[in-house]
Formats: C-alpha cells, structure tokens, sequence
C-alpha cells in the first residue's frame, strides 16, 4: 500500500488544513462524518508507515469529529479511501508526470521529518496552525497549502456558483459568513475573535460578516465594497460563495461577482421598514435581481432573513406579505415564480433554517427544508457538452504573488496544468503553472469552476478584467463595433445616437457609446416596426449600432456564447438598459 | 474716423473696432470695417497697428472666469478635470493598482493588510500631490470650486487628509458619490454638481437640450430637428428657443437662375457642395449664380431675431449634447405650440451606414 501509493502518486504538500474547529462541542450532521483529512507532509521512500496517510480528501465539514480522537476507526477509514484513490489514480495516467514536476515543493518536504509526523497526526489537528507549521519547518518557506486530492473528474463534486444579492443591509455576508461557519469554512475559535472585536467597536451583530468582509474598511462599515469569495461543500456539491455589496455606490462590482454566478441567493431583510426602502424605486432589490437575471442565473432562491428580528418574530403574515410584494416584480425580471423561484425563511444571525431546523415552536409554519439541505438537491443543469467547448474563462482579476494570478469562473473548456493559453483580446500567449479551485490546489479543472489560475509569460499590469482566457487554437471573438438588441428600463428621456454609457459584458466594464439606432421591435408582436429611429424612450426595445470607446473587448453573439454576448448598460449610477450581442462588425 | 466717435457717448460694455483691408478670395483687396458692442464690459484699452486683428481680448471675455476642478477618484485610477463656460476638459488621469482581497488568508493576512493600507495611503496621497500641480499656479488655486467624486471612500479620505492642501480643501464646494471612475465618473460628477454649478454655461446647456428631450420623450409635439423643419418653424414663428450646434457645417447657399430671375436657397453640407449639379438648374442646364453664400450658423445668428426665437449655440460636450448632435443633426428648437411636420429630412439619413435588419 505504502509503495503503490507513494510510487504512483509523489505527492506535494499534504499539509494539515489551516482551520480546525477546535471545539468538538459543535455537533456536526452524521452525514458529513465520511472521513479523515488530516494528513501532515509526506516524504516518499523516508516514511515506513505512509499507510496511515490520507489525503486530505475534499471534505472539512468534519474537522469537528476529527479532534475527538478515534484512531481506529479513522484508520480503517483512512485505508479503504486510500485504496479508493489509489484505483482512481491508476486509470488516470496523464496526471502522473505533472505531479513528477513539482520539485520545489518537494525540496521543502524534504526538510520535515516525516515518520515522527504521522504518528503525531491526532495531536497536530487539535493544535494551532503556526505551530504545526514550526513543526514542519516550513513557516519561512512556503505558506501552508490546503492540497486536497481530487477525485477523478468524473467524480468530482458539481461546482455550484451562488451569488448572494440584496439592498445594503439586507444580511448577506452574515449569511454567507454562517453559512461557512457551519459547514466549518471557518473555525470557531476565529468567530469567537471576530466577535470580541466587533463586540469593542460596538458591532457585535456584524461578526459573522466579517468571515467575508475581510478588509478594515469593509469591517468598519459593515459594508462589502469588493466581492468577496469564499466556498463549502455539501455531500454532493461545492459551492463557491461570491458575497456581492449591496451598496448602490458598487453596483459594477457586485456585476462582477454575479456575471460567474450559476445561482443566486437574494437576501431579503423582513424587519419593518428595510424590506420596504430595498423594495423601493432605487432600492437594490430590484436592481440586483434584474442584474442576475441578466447575468444568465436561472434559479433564485429568496430568503427572507432576520426573521428572528422583534418586528417580525417569525410571523408567518411578514413572511408572507414580503413574498406576495416580491412575486410580481420577480415574474416581470423574468424568473418564473413556480420554476426558478423557492422562497424560505431564515435568520442569518441565529443560523436558523441555514443548516439546522428550529424548534417548532419558533416557527410552526416552515419545516424546512433548511438552505444547505435545499441547495445540495437542487438539480441546476450544468451541461456536461461545455466540457468539450474550447476554453473561456473571463478574467475578473488579476494580482501579482510569486508570479501572475488569474481570477474567474472556467465557462467552457477544460483547463490543465502546464497547458499553454490565450488571453483575448491581446492574443498572449500563456502558460499555466499551477491551479487553484478555490483555494484547494488542482491540476484540472472543469467548467464552473471558480478558479486562481498561475501563468507565466504575461505581465501582471498587461492584464485586466475583461479579459478572456481562451484556447489557442480557437479564440474568441473581440471588436468594438457590434449591433445589439437593447432594452432600455429606466431613462427619465429620451435616448439617442451620441449616447454613452458603461456597458458590463461578462466580467468587463467599458464605456460605450450609441452610433446609431437601427429600428425598434415591437415588444409584443416582435416585428421590427421603425426603421432607423430618431430615438428610443423607456420600456421600448431596439436594435442598435454601440462602439466600444477605450477599444476592443471581447465579446460573443449571444447566439453563440450567451454568457459573453449579454450585458448591462449603466449610467449615473443607474441601470438603463439591458441587451444582448447580435453581431460583431470590428 | 476715431474723430467721428467723439460725437457718440460710449456703450455700457465698451466699444470695439476694427477697420483696415483685407484680401479677399478673388485676391482684391476690400475695405472693412468692424465695430460692435461687447456682450460684457470689456475691461481693456488697446490701439494697435498691425498687420492682423487683434482678438484676444475678446477671446479672454467668452472665456467664463468661474472655473471648477473636478477630481473623480476610484479604485482604479484618478482623473482631475476642469469645468468652465461650455468647456469640460480633462487635465489629468492615471491608473492605480490596488490590492484588492483575493482572501490570501494564512500568516500573510497581516502583512497583507498591511501593505494595502499603505499602497492605498500612497493613493490618497500621491491624488494630493497632483491636484497641488493641477489647480494651484502661483501659489494660488486656479479654480473657483472644488468638486470630489469617488466610489467607496477615497473621495472623503481625501478631503479629510492632511496630506490634501489646505487652500484646495478650502475650495471644495461638493463631495458627490459616483458608481464609476474616469470620463462616465466625471460626467456622472458635473450632473450630480450641478446645483452647485448652475450658473456654469455647461450645466445652462445640459439643461436646455434636457428640455428638448422631455419635449420628444413626452412626445408634446413642441419640438423639431433638422434644417428643414426647423426653419418651417422659423417662418411659422413657432420656434422658440432655436438650438444649434456651434460646429455645424451646413451653409446656406442663395442661387439665381438668370433665365427665370428665380431665386434658390440651399442648404449644403460639404460633402454635398462638391457635387455641382446643385448649382445647375435642373430644367434648362443653366449655371445658376452664387448670390450669397454663407455659413448656416451664422446666418441663424444674423436673423433669429426676425423670426421671434431665442438662439442658442451649444457644444456636444456633454452626454446631452453629443446625443444631440449626433441623433438629431445638431439642429432643432423647442416650439411653442405643436405643430405636425411631415417631411422627413433627408439630411439626416446618410448618417447611418448600410446595415440589413434581415440579420437578426
């Protein structure tokens, strides 16, 4: 076993995981019980006992257990999922010489003492994160990594993208900073720091926030400014959290976040008053949810949040006059209320209906199923063709950290390790050194995935978001003169040639201006009804002629591509209109 | 001739005059002479001899004096401009690279953290320093205003740091919040300052062709564009406020046919007046004679008075303006009672390029 799994699989760095919940009190769904993923650094050929070894195998949900040690049964398990991985590994020749090619990583291994770790596996998970790093020798090298072991493709989990979405204040990062606390993203022990800090400004509320608002200006505020990023598994899935700002100011930021989103969650805040001002004309409600929409998300689910708020008190009439108004709205934006819509109750702040179902006595008329429950089974259509595609990947950032990072969502395609690339609409040739799908190292990823891609020979400032990742041998289309269908939503006049504004086309934002209206489509017979008008107004539908201002971007028709040929016009702060792509002329 | 003034009392605004002889297109030599009155008092006295025309001073008289910096700061770059009379004008721009949170966790969180403090300090700061450069000239602000606009709170961090020269902190008028940095920042800046600025030309101009447009948009009727209908308006005295676009490059052509002692008018772009049949007449293939040839612009100026309207000469600058210009012709009013025009112009329609709607 030692051998086989040594000789097939050199393995990097299978360093412990830096979050442990070091409270076993926690009581964790038997469900996520499957596994040990506590493994320390590994030398192949020095350690004798490797077989007590396990990758850390895809699942955190059971760091809790974990510290109430008991060895046999670990073992046992740590044994059948080696074998497991093992067979996975054998049929899977292309990734053995990848995995030969990291010797800088190995180099560091080289320094731990391998077998005296293993047996100190138990001990290790209960300890703090720098000093299991003191122990590895690596603190002044390398930071730690999480590396989990994929499973073969085919059976990796389904990366869900959830975009949380809602006015300012609504509690979506509270949410989403819950969310990663019970799935055990986040360990107690930090929770317990954030709040003692928040409870010193005076903002106690705000600390299951700042899981995902990590910078001073966001935690002073309590305001998202930037999307924040963060993921949790399920049995079934991974989900990739992208926490979206409510504030109306960073809009074109939260369209960012919801251009890679598969589904979004809108946040609703019940308490008397917020859900009228984020429901009122100029509140995010809408906005947000025509923005998803347009963004491509099929499946919203609403949740109605601070349920447990004295003005609400879980009462079910609350619940229901907040859905009765949103319903309306929501079927106009285009999702179908009996199809793409779920609603449920929850309190960000308690955690109830996040994960667990509270007593019937607080809430009678819901019993669930709870949030995580209901979008681990939620069946959303990821087709399996996109595989096949040629390679998008829209770039949303770009930082600079040992080398050049990409950020953003694989759209079509399949991306490995050391394959060379394209970036659009420059045509540079990259070369991709190491993977990351959130934040868990990879050497393949598939489309959905939420990926932090290293490339070589690009610099860092040439690139900026908007642009797209492609596969060499087919590129994507780039211009800056196309005809597009535009609907225009909210324009207190009129709108004619001459006018600009920004358009957000995937993760790009540019500024663009109306060459010349084309005609106008009767929205309810679709015949195209004035040729070349002078103008159009609100609530119309036209054809026109847009130029990209600053020069090209890349972009799709929407008949080919639909993720990269829609988009949003914005304008002062507002969203004017939405379109799509129907041709690209230059 | 200057002998001659002493009789006369001088105008309120001065009094300016230029005579001598100039060369014209035939190369004859011509005597002119020039005299008006300024709109606004004109503040120097200067007799010259020269072989040009002097016409500074009144250059400096449109020029308005009430300018107003603007500085548009987002996470992505600065961009300082200034706003005067009907002229926006970028001065400066530059680009940043902030660290965003990409949530490098781990030990490095700290120094992360760290390093963004600094970097976006170094931001503000290096913002500060630029605006000294940009709206200070000897010592003195250059500007009459100060306008702040940004996402999230680098607008607030400039105005509340030390780092900001205090003589502009003085001249700050407004901090407006604005979605986006750059040229739509800016825009989006001068419209939410416009309270601030409304006796700005710019702002009078956004506003006026705002008004037009809330005439189409609730489709009153009160409105045209294009020279045709346009001057139908003229002659009906229906126009009353005549909007022109400063650079509009038709001219007004007066043609007579000899044979019929007819008289033509003409309205030609330039690309129209190189074809020579407009100035043929199309019955007999005569060479019709050129009677007066004149840019349109000023024609309009020479004559809106006769026809009861209001002119006004605007620039495509702004968002209204460029839409107007390039929707409209840059030629229209604002009516005073409806009135149905019928007739397309056909100036309008060669804008567009050939496209096939078949296509979609």
């Amino acid at each position: 076993m030692a051998s086989e799994n040594g000789g097939i699989n050199a393995p990097d760095s299978w360093d412990q995981e830096d979050q442990d919940d070091s409270t076993s009190g926690v009581s964790k769904p038997a469900s996520s019980l499957k596994l040990n993923a506590n493994a320390a650094a590994f030398v192949p050929g020095k350690n004798p006992y490797a077989n007590t070894f396990v990758p850390s195998f895809g699942n955190k949900n059971n760091q809790a257990v974990d510290s109430t040690p008991n060895p046999p049964e670990k073992e046992e398990e740590a044994m059948n999922t080696n074998n497991e991985v093992a067979a996975n590994w054998e049929g899977e020749t292309e990734t053995q010489p990848e995995k030969a090619e990291m010797p800088e990583e190995k180099k560091i291994e080289t320094t731990d003492d391998g077998g005296g770790e293993d047996e100190g596996i138990e001990e290790l998970s209960e300890e703090e994160d720098d000093e299991e790093e003191d122990e590895g020798g690596t603190t002044s090298v390398v930071k730690p990594k999480k590396i989990i072991q994929e499973q073969e493709s085919g059976e990796k989990k389904d990366h869900v993208n959830v975009v949380f979405i809602g006015h300012v204040d609504a509690g979506k990062s509270t949410i989403g900073g819950h969310l990663m606390y019970l799935t055990g993203m986040v360990d107690k022990r930090t929770l317990e720091k954030y709040e003692r800090e928040a409870k010193e400004k005076n903002r106690e509320t705000w600390y299951l926030s700042w899981a995902l608002d990590t910078n001073s200006e966001e935690r002073e505020k309590g305001k998202t400014v930037e999307v924040g990023r963060a993921y949790f598994e399920t049995e079934k899935k991974h989900f990739t959290i992208l926490d979206a700002p409510g504030h109306k100011c960073f809009v074109p930021n939260m369209i960012g976040g919801a251009s890679q989103a598969d589904l979004a969650v809108l946040v609703i805040s019940a308490r008397r008053g917020e859900f009228e001002t984020g429901f009122e004309k100029g509140g995010q409600t809408r906005e947000h949810a025509m923005l998803v929409k347009t963004a491509g998300v099929k499946f919203l689910i609403v949740v109605i949040n601070k349920m447990d708020d004295p003005t609400v008190l879980w009462s079910e009439e609350r619940y229901n006059e907040c859905k009765e108004k949103l319903i309306p709205y929501l079927r106009k934006v285009g999702f179908n209320p009996k199809t793409d819509i779920h609603f449920m109750p929850v309190s960000g702040m308690t955690g109830a209906f996040l994960r667990d179902i509270p007593d019937e006595s607080i809430c009678p008329w819901y019993r669930g199923p709870a949030f995580i429950e209901y979008i681990d089974q939620l069946n959303l259509s990821s087709s399996s063709e996109d595989i096949d595609k040629p390679v998008r990947m829209p770039i949303v950032d770009r930082y600079k950290d040992m080398g050049t990072i990409l950020l953003g969502k694989l759209e079509t395609g399949t991306i490995s390790k050391n394959q060379t690339l394209t970036i659009m609409p420059n045509k540079q040739n990259v070369k991709v050194m190491q993977m990351w799908s959130d934040d868990i190292e990879t050497d393949s990823a598939n489309p959905g995935e939420n990926l932090k891609i290293k490339v070589s020979g690009v610099e860092e400032e040439d690139i900026t978001g908007g642009f797209v990742l492609c596969s060499p041998e087919n590129l994507c289309h780039t211009g800056k003169l196309f005809d597009a269908q535009i609907v225009i939503l909210e324009h207190k006049s009129i709108i004619c040639a001459g006018y600009s504004a920004v358009l957000h086309l995937h993760t790009s934002s540019e500024e663009v201006t109306i060459k010349a209206l084309l005609c106008i489509i009767d929205k309810k017979t679709g015949e195209k009804t004035q040729i070349k008008p002078r103008f159009v107004r609100q609530d119309q539908l036209a054809i026109a002629r847009m130029e990209v201002n600053g020069g090209l971007i890349c972009l799709e028709t929407f008949k080919d591509f639909p993720q990269m040929g829609r988009f949003t016009l914005r304008d002062e702060g507002k969203t004017i209109g939405i379109g799509k792509v129907l041709k690209v002329l230059d | 001739m200057i002998i001659h003034l002493f009789l006369f009392t001088v105008p309120t605004n001065g009094l300016v005059i230029y005579c001598g002889t100039i060369v014209t297109d035939e190369g004859k030599e011509k005597k002119v002479n020039i005299d008006f009155e300024p709109f606004r008092p004109i503040n120097t006295s200067l007799y010259l001899c020269d072989n040009k025309f002097h016409t500074e001073a009144l250059t400096a008289l449109l020029a308005d004096d009430n300018k107003f910096g603007f500085i548009v700061m987002d996470g992505n770059g600065a961009l300082f401009g200034t706003l005067s009379g009907n002229t926006r004008e970028v001065l400066h721009k530059f680009t940043v690279d902030l660290p965003k949170k990409h949530g490098r966790g781990g030990q490095s969180a700290l120094r992360f953290a760290r390093l963004r403090m600094e970097k976006r300090h170094n931001y503000v700061r290096k913002v500060a320093e630029v605006a000294v450069q940009m709206f200070i000239t000897n010592d003195k602000p250059n500007i009459a205003g100060l306008v702040l606009a940004g996402s999230a709170d680098f607008k607030t961090e400039l105005s509340q740091s030390d780092m900001f020269d205090p003589r502009l902190q003085a001249k700050i008028i407004k901090v407006v919040d604005v979605s986006y940095g750059g040229e739509n920042g800016f825009n989006q800046a001068i419209e939410l300052a416009a309270d601030a600025l409304s006796n700005v030309k710019f702002i009078q101009e956004k506003k006026l062709i705002g008004r037009y447009f809330d005439e189409i948009s609730q489709d009153t009727g009160k409105y045209c564009f294009g020279v045709d209908d346009t001057l139908k308006g003229l002659e009906m005295g229906a126009v009353d406020t005549l909007i022109v676009w400063e650079n509009l490059d038709i001219t007004r052509y007066v043609l007579k046919n000899h044979s019929t002692d007819v008289e033509n008018i003409l309205f030609l772009k330039p690309e129209q007046e190189k074809d020579k049949t407009h100035f043929i007449d199309k019955d007999t293939g005569v060479e019709l004679e050129l009677v007066e040839q004149m840019p349109l612009l000023e024609w309009f100026a020479n004559n809106y008075k006769n026809f009861g309207a209001t002119l006004e000469i605007i620039t495509d600058r702004s968002q209204e303006g460029a839409q107007f210009v390039r929707g409209f012709g840059g030629i229209g009013g604002i009516l005073r009672y409806q009135v149905d025009f019928q007739v397309l112009d056909p100036h309008l329609d060669d804008m567009f390029e050939d496209f096939d709607l078949d296509d979609y």
